[in-house]
């Protein structure tokens, strides 16, 4: 143990004492640092217009004067995604997910307006957020920290002195596997602080509290998956014939797991598990909804639903009724396409779910892809958190349509005379609440991505313990 | 275009090297006269190398200059190289060829256009073996490569031989050669000429023909111990 | 001489494989990419033919339906009556504007998977029907795809630097150099026969498998302009790849090791092809801001609702405009889809100023990447990529251009008849307006392709030269 703090000492001086690697250090550092603040700021921008303009359509709502319950269910209201501290660190899918939904009459809205839609392509290059930085970034810096550790000192012939000092190879490893963390701590600790800091002032309220445990898991994994690549660069460093092949192996690998994997991974998923056209994706909704009445026209569902009301209450004729047929017949509809709506909506959600699972498949052999997930993950900007917001907002507009058409069918008159309703009606609508889910939530949907990455972490230890043993030292 | 030297003379006038104010080699003035081979005596780090990595314009002088048969070699750093051939301490070669496409490629960028027999007949004259040249180098000994240097240097028809460490059996013929070497019994063997270099002087020069070997001896290790 | 030292180059290559390996990693890349790009070129083009079924099912139906309910056969409401404009022009009549894949499409899918290549214009306003967006799982829009373009932009220049990281610095330490150098050749011209082998296969393999998946069914050479474009995708990606190539040489040049060669090409490759863009991409967006949509849904809900609240009022300052569109005979409250017509009018007119905004912000963006996209040749060769293959922002506008002409045809066909409350005839079916798209000039496109060759090939030059120099005083013997 002391030979191996020993190590780690001699490797963190010599690090840090290398220009090429305190350039290297500094670069990544300002870059996650300007990425922290770039996010820190737009997400104070973007999350103050999101509010105001929740509260804005909530004024509206209130605001709409005199009118038939259904025309206000028209009207309705939109809801805004709210942006969550941790974003600033991974934009994740946010940019590619709309931030806005319609809450109507009649139907489930797609959101609409993304963000990457207002941006030119150099975005689809790269986008400068933390994620970028901690996921290409910092591994690219690790292989460079580390790729020469063994073969380097073949090279030089110091590993032939080393273990004729009786070093072992596992106390060897370990020591420079300490020395790489230490120097990567020199950036990554300041920046980490940052980013807290940065997470903090943007959250208000009850967030930090909710923002902390997601962040301990996001960082948690992320020291996990540096770990992993800190493990890989020694084993292939001691496994190398030389410090050119260890680097020119891990660049590779750097490559594959970075670039390539998750565009492979995105193919193969489609391939298993295709997803509608729009159009398909429509037209079929059109089709099971058209087997409903909408409201608005009496159609053969009507006319049963019609018959129905009159036996139960035992009168000849709709206006003898106690309910106002109108109402039952809209909430009839819309229950009719709720159904739908779950089974639209479910089967694309669940398609889109079973192709982030082909992604964790793939993550076994390409770590980068689990992290990506993680990141997203914790930071609440992956697809599940996206669909979790996504049926709150239409659980919402769902309890909108059952207190208008109830106002229809309990006040209206029954002789199909206007009715018109006030701001009572619209006030008992409470206004739209949204909770972003727990850590834990998170976790148990992320367990697949964190096994991932805690089994290429351990599986890294046993790999460069394993090469290092087996070095050749001449 | 050729060029018929007839008496090509390798001269060094007030020849030096420093790097970042070290002095390599103090100014060096030296003349070799054609048939003659002239070995440069010296402990590791003296300047024997850099003084063959001058005369082949690998590095460039901080003053004085370097001619081969009357060219400069750094104004005219091609056609001077047309007229000597360099065989380094350990000749190394693409090992993914054989001997003979390494000989034909070195020929090759001297310009020189030879037919496969005239190839093998280098390379049988240099004491290669005939079943080793169709091998890849990758199998070969220090001494069969170093022989490949030999025929590459035959092959070019050099006028001046640059030799860096000499080893084992080399018998080149070419009108004059310039030596460097730690191995004084060599030297005195093949040598019409030896100089004595130290910290990037050269010490003294001496005719082999008029000293004995305890002589070399005795005036190399006075100049070590000095 | 440079030809007799090339093909000892390529035997010293060819010993250990290289240039099979080289031809199977491109040669496959290049094909899955341009398979991957051909089936999104495919799924596009089937689910046009899917809309334009439906819209020739909906118009037949419509002419079908239109002499039922004139005969009384049919009981219609007014939001459903064949005949009615209002109705009709809203949604059943309604036809699709269609950008089509370009012939070219299969090589790059750059923008086309973010924005719609088809919807349904109607007499509602622009916002209702422009966000027509395709179903895609937002991580696969996040990742982007594996095409053509990819495998040029990301793995080409890694092949290429694969290959030439130790050019010179692999002789140096082979030992092989001095030899070499000995012999009246000088290091510029021994480098160039080395390079040029390399050169031709790393290159030539990209340029003959794009023109052969092309030309073997990948793409469609009938289309417009396909022959200049694809000509220009070649000369794109050689220039791209001399780019590469130019700065191995010129980090040659340098004379340090091998390992250093290939941590400095790889730091290049970083900066140039993520770190440059992303930075471009962060400085772009605070330089011209795009505020949320957020911003614009407000405006056009508060431009709906005053519109909505004082819509008789509207209709009346609409007819006194427009005298022309006055119904026959007055008298009576405005119909609803009378109604309809002056509230989309008033919100359209209202939320303008935002929607300008927001595309000049765009614009703006646009504009600043192109000035600046010379600092990264990979962005240059993005662009035009994107250009070659109809996948690019610019072919996105040129044809919303043409979508807005075709819904002020639209309403202006339908909108008159709708103040006249004229009611349509079966035969009226076949006179709406039809939407056909029109294709980029090739020469603008050429044009501007032409201004990229030149953002690669000038660096390309410059590097090549500084090398070129550079090695001209490269420390053959010592330190």
């Amino acid at each position: 143990m002391k030979m191996t703090l020993l190590i780690a000492r001699k490797e963190f001086t010599e690090m840090l004492r290398d220009g090429r690697f305190r350039g290297a250090g500094a670069i990544v550092f300002t870059l996650l640092a300007g990425a922290l603040l770039l996010g820190w700021q737009s997400h104070r921008e973007v999350s103050a217009q999101h509010r105001s303009a929740q509260e804005a359509t909530r004024a509206q709502w209130l605001q709409q004067g005199k009118k038939n319950p259904h025309s206000a269910a028209h009207y309705g209201v939109y809801a805004f995604k709210p942006q969550v501290p941790l974003s600033l660190v991974d934009h994740g899918t946010d940019p590619y997910t709309g931030v806005a939904v319609w809450l109507e009459a009649h139907k489930q809205n797609e959101f609409k307006y993304r963000p990457a839609q207002d941006a030119t392509a150099v975005q689809r290059l790269g986008e400068l957020t933390g994620a970028t930085v901690l996921q290409l970034l910092v591994p690219l810096l690790i292989v460079l920290l580390t790729f020469s550790a063994f073969s380097g000192e073949r090279e030089l012939g110091t590993l032939r002195q080393l273990f004729s000092l009786g070093v072992s190879p596992a106390e060897l490893a370990a020591g420079k596997a300490l020395g790489v963390a230490a120097a990567l701590g020199v950036w990554l600790v300041p920046a980490a602080i940052l980013g807290s800091v940065a997470i903090v002032a943007a959250s208000g309220g009850g967030e930090v509290m909710a923002a902390a445990p997601r962040a301990g898991w996001m960082g948690l994994s992320y020291l996990l998956y540096f770990g992993a690549f800190t493990g890989v660069s020694l084993a292939v460093s001691a496994w190398a014939p030389s410090s050119r092949v260890a680097l020119m192996v891990l660049l590779g690998f750097w490559m594959m797991n970075g670039l390539v994997a998750p565009r492979v991974a995105a193919d193969l998923a489609k391939s298993q598990s295709p997803s509608p056209s729009a159009f398909a994706f429509a037209q079929q909704m059109q089709l099971a909804l058209a087997k409903g009445s909408d409201g608005h026209d009496p159609g053969a569902r009507a006319k049963a639903l019609e018959t129905e009301l009159l036996k139960k209450y035992n009168v000849d004729r709709p206006e003898a009724l106690p309910v106002n047929l109108l109402g039952v017949r809209l909430q009839d509809s819309e229950n009719h396409g709720n159904e739908v709506f779950d089974e639209s909506y479910g089967a694309l959600w669940e398609n889109f779910a079973a192709q982030n699972r082909i992604h964790q498949r793939v993550a076994w052999m390409a770590p980068g892809l689990a992290m990506r997930s993680i990141s997203m993950g914790f930071a609440g900007t992956d697809f599940a958190q996206h669909t979790h917001f996504a049926k709150a907002a239409e659980e919402y507009r769902r309890m909108i349509q059952r207190t208008m058409n109830e106002e229809l069918t309990h006040r209206a008159p029954k002789t199909g005379a206007p009715h018109l309703a006030g701001p009572e009606l619209w006030n008992k609508v409470a206004p739209f609440a949204y909770t972003a889910p727990e850590a834990g939530w998170v976790a148990e949907r992320q367990a697949p991505a964190l096994g991932v990455v805690a089994g290429w972490f351990a599986g890294s230890i046993l790999l460069a313990g394993w090469a290092a043993r087996r070095i050749r030292v001449v | 275009m050729a060029y018929h030297v007839q008496n090509i003379m390798l001269v060094a006038s007030g020849l030096s090297k420093s790097y970042a104010g070290k002095v390599a080699l103090h100014p060096l003035n030296l003349r070799i006269e054609p048939g003659e081979i002239f070995c440069l005596l010296g402990a590791n780090g003296a300047g024997k190398t850099t003084t063959i990595n001058l005369f082949l314009n690998f590095i460039a002088p901080t003053a004085g200059k370097a001619t081969i048969g009357g060219l400069d070699v750094t104004k005219e750093p091609l056609a001077s190289k047309r007229l000597l051939a360099y065989i380094p301490e350990q000749v190394m070669l693409y090992k993914n060829l054989t001997g003979l496409e390494n000989l034909e490629y070195f020929t090759s960028l001297a310009g020189g256009r030879h037919t496969a027999s005239e190839l093998a007949g280098f390379l049988d004259e240099a004491g290669l073996a005939r079943a080793d040249a169709g091998k890849r180098v990758g199998a070969y000994s220090k001494g069969m490569r170093q022989k490949v240097g030999i025929a590459i240097a035959i092959a070019k028809g050099a006028r001046a031989l640059l030799l860096d460490e000499p080893t084992s059996g080399l018998d080149p013929k070419a009108s004059n050669e310039f030596m460097a070497t730690y191995d004084l019994f060599r030297a005195k063997e093949t040598g019409t000429r030896v100089g004595i270099m130290k910290q990037g002087h050269l010490m003294a020069t001496y005719t082999t023909s008029e000293l004995g070997h305890s002589d070399l001896e005795r005036i190399y290790l006075e100049h070590m111990h000095e | 001489m440079l030809l007799r030292l090339m093909t000892y180059e390529w035997r010293n290559l060819s010993a250990d494989r290289t240039p099979l390996w080289i031809a199977l990693f491109l040669g496959l890349t290049m094909a899955y990419g341009t398979w991957n790009g051909s089936q999104w070129v495919s799924f596009q083009r089937e689910t046009i033919e899917a809309a334009r079924q439906e819209e020739r099912e909906r118009l037949e139906g419509l002419r079908r339906e239109i002499p039922l309910v004139e005969a009384g056969e049919r009981k219609v409401s007014a939001f459903t009556d064949p005949r009615l404009p209002s109705a009709v022009g809203r949604g059943p009549g309604a036809r699709y504007v269609v950008m089509p894949p370009y012939g070219l499409g299969a090589l790059a899918v750059g923008q086309s998977d973010l924005y719609p290549y088809y919807f349904k214009v109607t007499t509602g306003s622009k916002q209702t029907f422009l966000n027509n967006d395709e179903i895609e799982n937002p991580v696969h829009l996040l990742t982007g795809r594996f095409d053509a373009s990819f495998v040029l932009l990301y793995l080409f220049p890694l092949v290429i630097l694969a290959c030439s990281y130790n050019l010179v610095s692999a002789e140096k330490e082979g030992g092989t150099l001095a030899l070499a150098l000995s012999q009246p050749i000088a290091l510029p011209a021994l480098t160039m026969a080395k390079l040029l082998p390399r050169v031709g296969l790393v290159i030539s393999m990209p340029v003959l498998l794009s023109l052969g998946l092309m030309a073997a069914g990948g793409g469609d050479l009938r289309a417009e302009g396909a022959g200049i474009r694809l000509a220009l995708w070649v000369a794109i990606t050689v220039a791209y790849g001399l780019f590469w190539f130019a700065l191995a040489v010129a980090v040659n040049a340098w004379g340090r090791g091998s390992a250093t060669n290939a941590m400095v090409l790889a730091g290049l490759w970083l900066l140039f092809v993520v770190l440059i863009p992303s930075v471009l991409n962060v400085a772009v967006k605070a330089a011209y801001p795009v505020p949320s949509r957020v911003e614009m849904i407000q405006a056009m809900r508060v431009a709906g609702d005053a519109a909505t609240r004082q819509g008789a009022h509207l209709l009346a300052r609409y007819l006194e405009d427009h005298p022309e569109m006055a119904p026959a005979e007055k008298g009576g409250a405005p119909d609803f889809g009378t109604l309809q017509v002056a509230v989309n009018e008033a919100t359209e007119r209202a939320v303008q100023p935002v929607r300008d905004r927001f595309d000049a912000q765009v614009a703006g963006q646009q504009a600043m990447v192109d000035r600046f996209r010379f600092l990264s040749p990979a962005i240059v060769a993005q662009a035009a990529f994107n250009d070659v293959a109809g996948a690019s922002a610019g072919r996105y506008s040129h044809f919303l251009a043409q979508a807005d002409i075709y819904h002020r045809q639209w309403r202006d066909y339908f909108v008159p008849r709708i103040l006249r409350k004229e009611k349509l005839a079966a035969a009226d079916v076949d006179r709406f307006p039809a939407f056909a798209y029109r294709e980029e000039e090739w020469g603008q496109v050429a044009g501007r392709l032409g201004v990229a060759l030149l953002g690669l090939l000038l660096p390309a030059g410059l590097v090549a030269g500084a090398g070129w120099r550079w090695l001209g005083r490269y420390p053959i013997a010592g330190s």
